[in-house]
């Protein structure tokens, strides 16, 4: 109880007319820690984007419409459109299906559908409606799930994963197997089969490896080994690594980062931003933006556990996740711990696409709450 | 807590019957599972943060000095080209004239377009010259200065400095244009230099050339592209965040490039220009005594500033032409070598002992292999009566030639001309010298597939044919006899800086009987000095003697056997195309000739009178040059 007084006076600064922020906010911290970030993002990347002010401006019109749209699901009652959502898998696998038989012919991999206007890749959509559309699956009857719900929606998963592999993106697809796996976990899949499957793929990766294409070896291969490729995908790492320690406890200063403005940071607008912003705000400016997505992490749970139904509680709890998830593989990959993977940093790198999808979760997230009622 | 690895039916029925209580079932377990995730996630985390720790705090100081090494660039440092002058006056011909260009570096630009299109707009650039630009960018890796617009106007240069803080990634750098003083006098010879290519930066191996960098494409530009250049120095330097030099560390300065003179005579350059009058032809000057060529133009020319863009003009017209105003005809023009051919071939007769001095036919103006079979017509209908070797050359007999040609075989003209340099390139320190076709059993073969008839040696003695020369070979082979057996290679630079280029013995050709060498000079002296002789017109007791040869080269053959030559070519030349080409070779003075001349006017019909009054002029010009020096 005295967690919800707690909340209430925090919320009160917002709440002092009739029809208050928080009304339309529902949750005013994890709005604001949001806004935040989408801010902080904006600045980092005029300076990742060589102090572009076009592409800050495109930035934030999709973080305005993002944060708009978050605001307008926010409103509405999660329930009614469970069914939309779980359907919201076909049209997610119509459009994988698309991508393989017609590729976009300026990308070497068939990630991209061009809509004219703008472009996006299925697979960024689809590794954020998995979950929920699992979620709201499992969910659909008020239970826990049963063996043969489990088994559908393990099959959806793999068949969304193994087209994207197709792409070929073997690691988007291991992310989207991996969110798509989250509802099903949290709802009780037996843990014997996940420690069997595991331990089945460890005696067969050998075999696995070697089924792999050159470009994916290589990626693994440069990650044991950086200086085996200097030049190639091995550069790359060494330079991001070389920005962020360069960067020591304070930074070289918001847009001072030699590395960064150099450019020798690759793709330092989108995948690297993170290597600009350890570089010229150092630990502290890390540290700062890891403390944001900490109370973004730990509202988001906060209401998950507080919501009344199955399905908001399941689903938000998988946005939760998928967004920590997005963060560590991001990072790990820019500090050099893991393969260079096509994940984005939540919020900040440069792309309308990750940026919507995550702004429209939290929306639901925040309409979760509005159902709770407190 | 419900067993979830194992759900038994009963708990399953028991949601059914209280829907809250299995709510509140379902909330433990998710919060449980979360509990797992969280504590993996917590550990995958912990190395990521170890990896930050290690990488910000640790290893820091490593990362920084690795950081300040990528702040360090060399640039190069280029030397300005060498000029190209005259080496006997010492007359400047092609120098460096500053200039301003834009250049965009788009490393930092993200924006690219917008900023060009306000650069674009602001200060004024055509539209053809941003697609250029946007070409190279696309083909061109990052991080490097790539030239927007060069040759700016003041207006231009003005607008741009006004305006410079908007565009942060642009520069203007001053540069050094090629210019040719003279434009269009020289233009074979010099030669222009072009934007290099990607294959050439390829090729480039010792990184002389920048992105930016221009170099010769043809002739002199081109052949002494090397000594033109230079060595190429650098500096390293310190740069700061935005690329932008912040201190010298080393400095390594170019090599200096080397000065070009050339052999060339301004003076007899600009006559032999105005004796061809416009029309096509070559005029080939060179001192048969050391190989410095003292003239050499071919017409049409052009202006080389064009392709230096030191000049307006439109470079495709020019390359539509049909006249070929870029073909240099002096040294890649191919031509029957006609009557001019006729001297080698008296040679090689009286070498082979097939005729003497003194051997005469009948010039009845035409020549049968046989009673009835194809005649073979001279270009005088009536004949030149009694003729020896003297009078043929002297009055140029088509029908003593073709009886000589008859009594040989092409294997001995050829091994006789080859000698003389027929048929192969003579080296001059040009681009795109050709070597003429000096035919053969084997060639004519393997070109038609047809094998060698007696009538095609026939053609040979008097140089028609299949036989093709360049005016430059044509000009060595005369030096040999003017110098009486000895051939150097021509070479238009004669000293590079200070340093004077050694004349180079080509070949020597050594014939039996010395004094035929003087006998024959004696008929090419009659030709022009004799009342019957072909060049006559020319003669001046007052002049300097000269020795020489006119030619008249046929493009169509005349065969039709009811009408005569001459009635045959009325109806030829009513097409200006179809009409002969005009030729003299020659040399003087005499006894110690130092200028050997070959004229060829495309269709100027007339060897003696259109060809030969050039050459003589030259030849007369240089000796009053030579008085004036001494």
């Amino acid at each position: 109880m005295s967690k919800k007084a707690l909340d209430y006076n925090l919320n009160r600064p917002f709440s002092s007319s009739g029809v208050s922020l928080s009304f339309i906010f529902k949750d005013n911290i994890l709005v604001f820690s949001v806004l935040t970030v989408l801010v902080f993002g904006l600045f980092m990347l005029y300076s990742a984007s060589g102090q572009s002010e076009s592409m800050v401006i495109r930035q934030s019109v999709y973080v305005g419409l993002g944060f708009m749209g978050m605001l307008f699901i926010a409103q509405i009652n999660p329930n009614s459109y469970q069914n939309i959502l779980m359907n919201l898998y076909w049209i997610g696998l119509i459009m994988l299906i698309y991508v393989l038989i017609f590729p976009d012919d300026s990308h070497i991999t068939r990630r991209w559908i061009d809509l004219g206007l703008f472009s996006f890749q299925p697979s960024e959509v689809i590794r954020l409606i998995l979950p929920l559309s699992v979620a709201a699956f499992l969910t659909r009857k008020e239970l826990k799930p049963k063996y043969s719900d489990w088994l559908i929606s393990l099959v959806a998963v793999l068949l969304v994963s193994f087209l994207i592999f197709q792409q070929p993106d073997l690691g988007t697809s291991l992310i989207v197997f991996t969110s798509g796996f989250l509802p099903i976990f949290l709802t009780g899949f037996p843990l014997f089969i996940i420690i069997l499957a595991l331990s089945l793929m460890g005696i067969l990766s050998p075999v696995i490896y070697a089924g792999l294409s050159m470009y994916q070896q290589q990626r693994i291969i440069t990650l044991f080994d950086p200086n085996a490729d200097p030049l190639g995908t091995g550069w790359n790492i060494a330079q991001s690594k070389t920005a962020i320690g360069s960067g020591g406890f304070f930074g070289k200063g918001y847009l001072s980062g030699t590395q960064s403005q150099l450019d020798f940071i690759p793709e330092s607008h989108s995948d690297f931003i993170f290597a600009v912003i350890a570089e010229e705000l150092g630990l502290i400016g890390i540290s700062l933006l890891f403390l944001a997505y900490s109370v973004i992490i730990y509202r988001i749970f906060f209401i998950a556990f507080r919501s009344e139904t199955i399905f908001g509680r399941l689903a938000s709890a998988s946005i939760g996740f998928v967004f920590l998830i997005f963060i560590l593989i991001n990072v790990s990959m820019v500090v050099g711990i893991i393969p260079v993977v096509g994940v984005p940093l939540p919020l900040v790198s440069q792309g309308g696409t990750s940026l919507a999808t995550h702004l429209l979760a939290f929306g639901f997230v925040l309409s979760v709450k509005r159902k709770s009622g407190w | 807590m419900v067993n979830h690895t194992e759900p038994p039916l009963s708990s399953l029925r028991m949601f059914k019957i209280s829907d809250l209580q299995g709510q509140e079932a379902s909330l433990k377990g998710l919060k449980r599972r979360s509990r797992i995730i969280l504590g993996f996630l917590f550990f995958v985390s912990l190395a990521g943060v170890l990896q930050i720790v290690k990488l910000t705090v640790i290893d820091q100081e490593n990362y920084a000095t690795e950081s300040e090494k990528n702040r360090i660039i060399r640039v190069p440092v280029y030397p300005s080209r060498g000029l190209i002058g005259l080496a006997k006056s010492n007359r400047l011909l092609v120098e460096n004239i500053v200039a301003q260009q834009l250049t965009i570096n788009f490393k930092s630009t993200a924006d690219i377009d917008s900023t060009i299109v306000d650069i674009q707009k602001t200060i004024g650039i055509p539209e053809e010259v941003v697609r250029t630009f946007y070409k190279v960018l696309s083909s061109n890796p990052r991080n490097m200065n790539i030239i927007l617009m060069d040759d700016l106007t003041e207006e231009q240069v003005a607008k741009y400095l006004v305006n410079k803080e908007r565009w942060p990634s642009s520069d203007l750098e001053a540069y050094l244009k090629r210019y040719v003083i003279d434009n269009s006098l020289f233009s074979h010879v010099l030669g222009y230099t072009g934007a290099v290519s990607r294959q050439e930066r390829e090729d480039d191996e010792e990184y002389r050339y920048s992105i930016n960098s221009r170099l010769g494409k043809s002739g002199i530009e081109k052949t002494y592209e090397n000594e033109l250049r230079g060595k190429v120095g650098y500096r390293t330097v310190e740069v700061d965040v935005h690329g932008k030099e912040v201190r010298e560390l080393e400095k390594v300065l170019p090599t200096k490039a080397k000065n070009i003179f050339l052999s060339l005579d301004q003076e007899l350059q600009e006559l032999a220009r105005k004796g061809l009058k416009g029309r096509k032809g070559a005029v080939v000057a060179i001192d048969p005594n050391n190989g410095l060529v003292k003239v050499l133009v071919s017409s049409p020319d052009y202006n080389p500033n064009i392709f230096n863009e030191t000049a307006e003009g439109d470079l495709r017209s020019l390359n539509s032409d049909t006249n070929a105003p870029f073909f240099n005809r002096a040294i890649s023009g191919n031509y029957p070598p006609a009557s001019t051919l006729k001297p080698f071939l008296g040679l090689l007769g009286l070498e082979s002992g097939i005729i003497n001095w003194n051997t005469k036919i009948e010039d009845e103006g035409f020549f049968q292999i046989q009673e009835e079979g194809r005649k073979y017509r001279g270009w005088k209908e009536e004949g030149h009566g009694t003729v020896d070797l003297n009078k043929a050359i002297i009055e140029s007999s088509d029908v003593y030639f073709y009886e000589l040609a008859s009594k040989t075989t092409v294997d001995q003209i050829h091994s006789f001309l080859k000698l003389f340099g027929f048929g192969q390139k003579t080296g001059i320190d040009l681009t795109g010298e050709d070597e003429g076709l000096l035919p053969s059993r084997n060639w004519k073969l393997g070109r038609t597939g047809d094998s060698w008839f007696v009538g095609d040696t026939i053609n040979l003695g008097i140089g028609q044919g299949y036989i093709t020369t360049t005016p430059l070979q044509l000009a060595v082979a005369v030096s040999v006899l003017a110098t009486k057996g000895r051939a150097y290679k021509p070479n238009i630079v004669e000293k590079v800086d200070e340093t004077f280029i050694e004349p180079e013995l080509l070949y020597q050709v050594e014939i039996k009987q010395e004094r035929n060498w003087k006998k024959l000079e004696e008929s090419m002296i009659s030709v022009i000095r004799s009342w019957n002789g072909t060049a006559h017109n020319i003669y001046n007791p007052e002049d300097f003697l000269i020795a020489g040869k006119t030619g008249t080269a046929q493009i169509k053959s005349m065969t039709e056997e009811n009408l005569t030559v001459q009635e045959e070519y009325e109806n030829v030349r009513k097409d200006i195309k179809k009409r002969d080409h005009a030729l003299f070779v020659g040399y003087g003075p005499i006894p110690n000739p130092n200028l050997t001349v070959v004229v060829i006017v495309e269709n100027g019909e007339s060897g003696s009178a259109v060809a030969a009054p050039i050459a003589k002029s030259i030849i007369d010009k240089y000796q009053k040059l030579q008085e004036s020096d001494v």
